[in-house]
């Protein structure tokens, strides 16, 4: 991918749409992380990894098709920056709306090797129109 | 109630072995197709012999140090950096310590630095906000 492909990705915006918590999927969640269900209908707070990703109409699959990763390996996680404004809940359909926030090209004085920064934002709000989580997520994608 | 201040140490979570099973299961919730989680002959090239903890899990164990600690409900916002990566059979503890105490919207919240260790290395740093005597049900 080019530096001008790259930085074009700015402000691309994710389809939008809406998802809802089965309980089923945060059984299944909540068990994969060891620590018990949280019980009632609340969800576990890593589900803001996903369901803002599968919820914005887009794919995990989809967003490294986008930064143009290719392979194992190619792909880093640098860091999560979500904000919870309200418990996620099952059953509650969020609207989720997100894009592309920055980009920037880094090459290894030592190697040349090229990395790029990818970083996006998701937005979910509850069915009153209330913000209810914000997401910030910033991958490498090592070139 | 519980009483908060700055210094106080969380009491820490551990997990004793990060589980591939437990990964495989997660890459299908996420719909991951990043097979350095799933498939051992995708990580050798690599350079190593074991599939490569999602970032989310690794998250998780922090998250559920707060939740055991301060409720369910109790998360305000996580801001993590994930240092180095985490393994199938490794073996983690969750820590945090209070550096700040605040009333945001009539709630009291504590700001903690956290932190996920293997051994003596850190593989996940970061700062997490959370509501202080959090109701149960949120």
């Amino acid at each position: 991918m080019s530096e001008e492909d790259l930085h074009a990705l700015v402000g691309h915006r994710f389809p939008g749409g809406v998802r809802t918590i089965e309980h089923w999927e945060n059984w299944l969640l909540s068990d994969c992380t060891g620590g018990g269900q949280l019980g009632g209908d609340l969800v576990h707070p890593i589900a803001l990894f996903h369901v803002p990703i599968q919820g914005a109409g887009t794919s995990i699959a989809e967003l490294f098709e986008l930064c143009g990763a290719q392979g194992a390996g190619s792909v880093g996680l640098d860091g999560y920056d979500w904000e919870y404004f309200a418990p996620l809940r099952e059953g509650v359909e969020y609207r989720v709306d997100g894009e592309v926030t920055e980009v920037e090209r880094t090459v290894s004085e030592q190697t040349g090797r090229i990395a790029d920064r990818f970083v996006y934002a998701i937005e979910m709000t509850d069915p009153e129109g209330v913000l209810t989580a914000r997401i910030t997520n910033h991958w490498r994608i090592r070139r | 109630m519980t009483s908060v201040e700055v210094g106080h140490e969380l009491p820490q979570w551990e997990m004793g072995f990060v589980d591939p099973q437990r990964m495989k299961t997660m890459a299908a919730i996420l719909r991951d197709p990043y097979e350095v989680h799933w498939d051992h002959g995708a990580v050798r090239p690599l350079g190593f012999d074991r599939v490569i903890n999602q970032g989310p899990l690794n998250l998780s164990y922090v998250a559920n140090m707060l939740m055991a600690w301060q409720g369910p409900s109790c998360i305000r916002r996580l801001d993590v950096r994930f240092t180095t990566p985490v393994f199938e059979g490794d073996a983690l503890v969750a820590r945090g310590t209070v550096t700040a105490v605040d009333t945001v919207d009539g709630e009291q919240r504590a700001t903690c630095d956290v932190r996920l260790d293997r051994g003596d290395e850190a593989v996940l740093v970061g700062t997490a906000m959370v509501t202080i005597n959090a109701p149960v049900d949120g």
